[in-house]
């Protein structure tokens, strides 16, 4: 089957303002969009320039708006998605060539929530144990890949990139809720500043732009909880 | 598995949080006391001034209407706070923007508090 697509493109070296280029490609059904934007490289414009890495779902490094639903082109097959399809760079952050944009301002946000292990005791001999039920309580947040597919379709977001967004959120609530850590309070105070979870209205958009399924718009429930009621569990 | 606990102070952002939530939930019962009064119990086309004078001649119902309006009112007017706050990115603008609302909430709702009692006097001698 033939399949058109429109593809974002800017080069600030050379365009003023981005434009669309049309590609018409050979493609199966089960072709993944990220195939046509290879085929598009290799075949019709090598100079196209987009991220990729694992091309299966797991580094998160090709979100894009596909059909203007952020989504990672390696999870979209072309028959989910049918023969005409647009490419564009994710919303809210600075594109910097074709479908790449700047993912510094979303790890930034990422880091100011302090996405790692904390506890000061010395550790045990073995390991810290935890049990199965402790584990769960935050298994979600763990799924997370940070393709910043939620953060970049955030309302919130879009109108003030200042907000830590959805996908920091997520990563803060992987440790918040994991009771061998001990940086919940310090995570807490950060994320209950105004550019914190406040910032989220329950949009649901998040929830609809994981790949991975994550139930964001809840992990942030959660931490508002946690935040107003000061438990943990 | 014991209840891991934290101290989280609680500020400005968390209260008006809170303050949605909860008068939200008072919100309901006053609401529906309201709709079920007026357009149920005693119908719409009953309602004239000789009614409302006798209504709010009560001190039950003059404490029910201003409750009403202040909370109503406040819960709009933080609402409209969150809807300004993705328009004024500037912390200091969006402080002194939230002092505004808030007078204007508390001048409205005393405006409100005030004919709702000193109205309903006047009008209750004239009857
Ligand atoms: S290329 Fe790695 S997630 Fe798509």
């Amino acid at each position: 089957m033939q399949v058109t697509i429109d593809v974002f493109r800017f080069d600030p070296e050379k365009d003023q303002k981005p434009h669309f280029d049309q590609f018409v490609v050979e493609a199966e059904p089960v072709d993944r969009v990220l195939d046509l934007l290879e085929k598009i490289k290799d075949y019709h414009d090598g100079s196209l320039t987009f991220r990729r890495s694992c091309a299966h779902g797991v580094c998160g490094s090709d979100a894009m708006r596909i059909n203007g639903v952020n989504r990672l082109a390696c999870k979209v097959l072309v028959q989910d998605v049918g023969t005409r399809i647009k490419v564009e760079p994710i919303l809210g952050l600075k594109v910097k060539r074709d479908l790449i944009v700047d993912m510094e301002p979303f790890f930034d946000h990422y880091k100011s929530v302090l996405p790692y292990f904390i506890n000061d005791e010395a550790p045990p001999e073995k390991e810290r144990l935890q049990s199965p039920e402790a584990r769960e309580r935050f298994d979600d947040t763990t799924k997370c890949i940070l393709c910043a597919a939620c953060t970049t379709s955030c309302p919130s977001f879009w109108s003030d990139s200042a907000y830590v967004g959805p996908a920091a959120i997520v990563n803060a609530h992987r440790f918040i809720f994991d009771d061998r850590d001990q940086g919940a309070a310090q995570r807490l105070e950060i994320l209950n500043q105004q550019m914190g979870v406040w910032r989220c209205r329950t949009a649901f958009n998040c929830t609809e732009a994981c790949p991975r399924d994550i139930h964001i718009t809840q992990a942030i429930a959660e931490v508002k909880k946690a935040i107003t009621s000061g438990k943990l569990d | 598995m014991a209840t891991r606990q934290v101290k989280i102070s609680q500020n400005y952002e968390t209260i008006a949080w809170k303050w949605m939530r909860y008068s939200a939930i008072l919100l309901i019962p006053l609401v529906f006391g309201h709709v079920l009064l007026q357009d149920v119990i005693v119908g719409v086309y009953e309602i004239n001034a000789d009614y409302v004078a006798r209504r709010l001649g009560t001190w039950f119902f003059q404490a029910y209407d201003i409750a009403l309006l202040g909370f109503a009112f406040a819960h709009g007017v933080n609402g409209l706070r969150q809807v300004l706050r993705d328009f004024i990115h500037n912390p200091k603008t969006f402080r002194l923007v939230s002092i505004a609302l808030f007078i204007f909430w508390a001048a409205i709702t005393a405006y409100g508090g005030i004919a709702i009692v000193m109205a309903v006097n006047a009008k209750l001698a004239s009857l």
